[in-house]
């Protein structure tokens, strides 16, 4: 498998007020294409905070990130946009859908920030990974008009929109009940097994187990790195995880 | 307990958005202290009572006729008053003006013929001598004054002998027997009382005057009953009148008012409604921006809300409890236009009194009141409902479920979002409606008072007249009475010379050889008779020449006309000697043009160029009226200048009664001028006040609209959008405002300035709407779009994880 993301020695700190906190701290990660990268820890461990500097929502204080080889951690704020509107899917615990906007316009939303496509392309896209979610026949509702888990459901839907490189989902089952939460994590399970990226922070023991490796945060720092043991049978530290 | 927490808490969320509070603060103010102003400001002008013992019982006796203010003449007052039986007291006075004569010179003053009842019923007795008695009325009395304690202290250096002395008024020799107090100047700003002679009220109805009334209705009738039963009398007797005399047809019906009420010719409701609904429109302009304002936070807060009605809080308690926010700032906010008005009508006060304080009524004092403050309070609570209890009490009927359970957090319900792009869609109309139209004005104003009028009055002073029809009755004793006053008159070594016209009106004027379908299809000329030259007042002759003694009775009729009326009728031509027709006291008369003279405004087309109306000058001995209006042009400076016209006229007929005082002739024009430049000034400013009333609004609300958004920027910029694109996209919402808001106000300018164009007959170029359109839409467009950039721009700025986290 590839490499598809290269932290190295990433830091970040926050300043309020006059007191340093820092959330993430000198973290080295290896994320390969084909990935099902579950994060976990407790909370505050800056779980969420690591998800969004690998989703270039926030730069990082210190250190490097490569995605598919190319420096990013220096880009200017435009360029870290261009990134994320394509290669980057993002899911939200509390969905983050734009409420006076459509599920339709809510999905297509990422293409329209990209360049070049038709209007008749978009649409494809956007029906397809409707289809994908079984939500094509809500495609003209509101948010409010949803479930908590059909608006999750448009939210992954929104996610694939853009063909992304890695999805980064942040405790998407969060806000669900057990069924909506089984009905999201197998949909992940399926986009995996078709081959996309995945990198999921959650809570829960069960979805984590989903995922093919388990990385555990404490005080901003990645303190394991195992492979799962369902998925592929061993559970050791890789070399790629160093705990700085 | 809850609510000192309540309390707190409100006070909390206000001291940490502080430029939210500011904001708040400032449009609340002014609108509020408009609104206050106005009111306050007209109460005191129009209806309050007269700072006199007993002033809400003393009432001005007028009439209406037809729907008509009038007011009623000697000979019904003079029937009424024995038929009478609904008032205790019944009287008669005549305001006029009086020249003091002090050696050489002298000066004018206000005063008023009264009858014996007039101090009994204004209930205020003399600080020194005595008021006027039935006595003094007789026609054979000596003649005294009553003189106000002003007049006394400036002109009499307060000399406590001052009783027995005499004064020369209107050259005659007159006693003082009294000094009223401080401050009394009834009926309104004399500082002289006469006696009126009961020659002075005719009761005869053919040749009845003028006079004023006033009354006191007998206690347990009441004012609706005391009108209608003076009414019936009135009318009755204008019923005999009007076959007798052939007088117009209609009903007349008494109308009692207050004399502040009566000052205002009966109209002050119309006023004090119109000009209150219009500071009422910028009070609920601030409202709506308040009121937005606050509904905004609440939205922000909704969440909160939902949370705390979760808890279990009661409707009730939720909108006390969003409530208190509104109420403190909109506490704070009267308080502090109670004192910003407080100080603007102590000043306005000053201002007003030291620009002309002998003609303002003595009632007419500004300043912060009883009434004022009630009004103040009502405002406060009007503005705490619309502004503070309807935003908390939509907010606090929100569907709680949805609110907790929404995962679209932070944004703006599309409802309120919908709202909103209203509310600033309709301030844009309204501001760019005050910009177009207030620019219109300010042109219009300061083409007013730079007006080139075609006359020069530069050192030339003024007198109106009338001549009594029982002492000159035949236009011939007019005309000799005329011509020895201005004779009298240009003898003095200071004067240059004399004239006196008078303006018939606009005359249906004949040209020969020209075929007219009938009477309306003839045009019409303004017409002025004249004695005299009319270069005296810088009308000056092009051709031919002014007219002379032989033009008079009995020889050709002749007509001096005006550049544009030649230009018009005879291009090209030498108009002297030829001949029109122009109907004069509705006979046809013959006028041989003998000279031409420059073009001056004429009253109908005072908007217009100098040559868009015609003047024609006729000679006055052919064409004579016992009114006039008498000019004289004297060399040198003015002073001490009316002192010539008074001896004149005294030594001509001491009887004589002028219309006004003799004054300079630029005077009232100047006067004109200050009132026009005043009221633009204080239009100017209140719309002014009113225009960053709106921008504030607009701003507040955009950058509310801004932050209600700032997670679902978060989330765009979270899925791939540039700053670019955000910022693009906010601009494009608000454009779209802006050109609904600014395209309705154009087509209704367009509208006006169509009309304004065509009634002021193309006076301001074309180009002039054009720039003020352009110059409006440009620098309104600039000021909204940046009132949208600025917090559009900020809200960018945070990186897309906080703007996700943003609450």
């Amino acid at each position: 498998m590839t490499t598809l993301i290269e932290l190295t020695g990433i830091s970040k700190t926050f300043l309020t007020e006059e007191i340093e906190t820092r959330a993430i701290d000198s973290v080295n990660l290896v994320i390969k294409k084909g990935e099902y990268i579950s994060l976990s820890g407790q909370s505050g461990c800056g779980k969420s905070t690591l998800l969004s500097l690998l989703g270039l929502l926030d730069s990082s204080t210190h250190g490097s990130y490569k995605l598919e080889g190319v420096d990013v951690s220096s880009l200017s704020r435009d360029q870290r946009a261009k990134i994320r509107s394509e290669q980057i899917g993002f899911v939200f615990q509390s969905f983050n859908l734009i409420s006076d906007l459509t599920v339709f316009e809510n999905v297509m939303l990422p293409l329209t920030y990209q360049s070049g496509l038709t209007k008749s392309v978009i649409e494809t896209k956007v029906q397809q990974v409707l289809e994908k979610v079984e939500m094509s026949h809500r495609k003209d509702h509101f948010p409010s008009q949803l479930s908590g888990g059909q608006q999750q459901r448009v939210a992954v839907a929104r996610a694939l929109v853009n063909d992304p490189a890695i999805i980064l989902a942040d405790e998407p089952t969060g806000n669900l009940d057990s069924k909506n939460a089984e009905t999201v994590l197998t949909l992940l399970d399926k986009l995996h097994q078709e081959g996309s990226t995945i990198c999921m922070v959650t809570h829960d023991p069960a979805s984590a187990k989903r995922a093919e490796r388990c990385l555990e945060m404490f005080d901003g720092r990645l303190i394991a790195d195992n492979i799962n043991v369902k998925n592929n049978a061993t559970a050791m530290p890789t070399p790629e995880l160093a705990v700085g | 307990m809850s609510t000192f927490i309540d309390i707190k808490y409100a006070l909390r969320l206000l001291f940490k958005a502080p430029k939210f509070t500011a904001m708040t603060l400032a449009v609340l103010i002014g609108g509020l202290s408009i609104s206050l102003f106005t009111f306050s400001f007209l109460y005191s002008t129009m209806y309050k009572d007269i700072p006199l013992p007993n002033g809400d019982t003393m009432l001005s006796v007028n009439a209406e006729f037809n729907g008509a203010f009038q007011i009623l003449n000697s000979y019904e007052f003079s029937v009424i008053k024995d038929q009478q039986t609904v008032l205790s007291e019944f009287g008669v006075y005549d305001k006029n003006d009086f020249r003091l004569s002090f050696d050489d010179s002298g000066k004018n003053v206000f005063g008023t013929y009264v009858d014996e009842g007039f101090f009994t019923f204004s209930s205020t007795k003399a600080i020194q001598g005595r008021t006027l008695q039935k006595a003094d009325m007789a026609a054979n009395a000596a003649p005294v004054a009553v003189i106000s304690s002003q007049l006394w202290k400036n002109d009499y250096s307060s000399n406590k002998n001052i009783i027995g002395k005499t004064i020369i008024v209107n050259d005659i020799v007159t006693e003082i027997i009294g000094v009223m107090p401080q401050g009394y100047r009834f009926p309104g700003s004399s500082h002289l009382w006469l006696p009126i002679k009961s020659s002075m009220i005719k009761t005869s109805p053919k040749n009845a005057n003028i006079v004023y009334l006033y009354g006191r209705i007998k206690p347990g009738i009441s004012k609706a009953k005391a009108e209608q039963t003076l009414s019936q009398q009135l009318n009755a007797l204008y019923q005999q009148s009007v076959t007798q005399y052939n007088l117009e047809k209609g009903t007349k019906s008494v109308q009692l008012l207050t004399f502040p009420f009566a000052q205002m010719g009966g109209q002050g409701t119309i006023i004090f409604t119109f000009l209150n609904v219009i500071a009422g429109m910028i009070l609920l302009l601030a409202c709506i921006n308040v009121g937005n304002l606050l509904l905004a936070r609440a939205i922000e807060r909704q969440k909160e809300t939902a949370i705390r009605a979760a808890l279990g809080a009661s409707s009730h308690r939720l909108v006390s409890q969003l409530m208190w926010e509104g109420i403190i700032i909109t506490v704070l906010g009267g308080v502090l236009s109670v004192l910003l008005v407080g100080a603007a009508l102590h000043y306005t006060n000053i201002i007003l009194h030291s620009w002309n304080a002998d003609a303002l009524v003595f009632w007419w004092q500004w300043g912060m009141d009883k009434e004022t403050l009630l009004m103040a309070i009502a405002f406060t609570l009007v503005t705490i409902f619309l502004s503070s209890f309807l935003p908390a009490w939509r907010s606090a009927n929100q569907d709680i479920n949805t609110t907790l359970r929404d995962g679209t957090r932070g944004a703006q319900g599309k409802k309120a979002g919908r709202l909103s792009r209203y509310l600033v869609t309709t301030q844009v109309f309204l501001v760019a409606i005050l910009m177009l139209i207030g620019s219109m004005s300010a042109y219009v104003s300061h083409k007013f008072v730079n007006l080139e009028m075609g006359d020069d009055y530069s050192n030339v002073m003024t007198a109106r007249m009338d001549l009594p029809s029982n002492k000159y009755p035949e236009a011939q004793q007019q005309i000799a009475f005329y011509q020895r006053l201005m004779a009298d008159i240009k003898n003095h070594p200071k004067v240059v010379d004399v004239v006196t016209n008078n303006w018939l009106g606009s005359l249906s004027l004949t040209l020969d050889g020209v075929d007219y379908t009938d009477e309306n299809s003839k045009p019409t000329v303004d017409t002025i008779s004249v004695i005299g030259s009319t270069d005296t007042v810088g009308v000056d002759l092009v051709d031919g020449r002014f007219f002379d003694h032989q033009d008079k009775a009995g020889n050709r009729k002749v007509a001096i006309i005006s550049q544009s009326m030649a230009n018009r009728y005879w291009p090209g031509e030498a108009v002297v000697g030829k001949s029109f027709t122009l109907k004069v006291n509705d006979n046809n008369e013959k006028l041989f043009i003998v000279g031409v003279v420059t073009n001056r405004m004429n009253p109908a087309t005072m908007l217009g160029k100098l040559n868009s109306a015609d003047e024609i000058y006729i000679s006055a001995l052919q064409f004579m009226t016992s009114y006039q209006i008498l000019y004289y042009r004297i060399s040198g400076n003015l002073i001490n200048s009316e002192e010539i016209f008074y001896q004149a006229l005294y030594k001509t007929d001491r009887t004589i009664d002028l219309f006004y005082a003799v004054q300079p002739a630029e005077k009232n024009r100047g006067l004109m001028r200050d009132t026009m430049q005043l009221t633009s000034n204080l239009t100017f400013t209140t719309g002014f006040f009113a225009l960053m009333l709106a921008l504030v609004g607009i701003y507040g609300l955009t950058a509310n609209s801004v932050a209600q958004r700032t997670h679902e920027i978060g989330i765009r910029r979270a899925v791939g959008a540039t700053d670019k694109s955000i910022v693009q996209m906010f601009l494009k919402q608000g454009a779209k405002q802006l050109i609904i808001g600014l395209g309705l106000a154009l087509i209704i300018f367009v509208l006006i300035a169509f009309g304004f164009n065509k009634m002021s007959e193309g006076i301001f170029p074309a180009y002039l709407y054009l720039v003020i359109g352009a110059t409006v839409v440009i620098g309104l467009s600039v000021i909204v779009m940046l009132a949208i950039y600025a917090p559009t721009r900020r809200a960018v700025k945070m990186e897309p994880s906080s703007a996700l986290r943003y609450e």
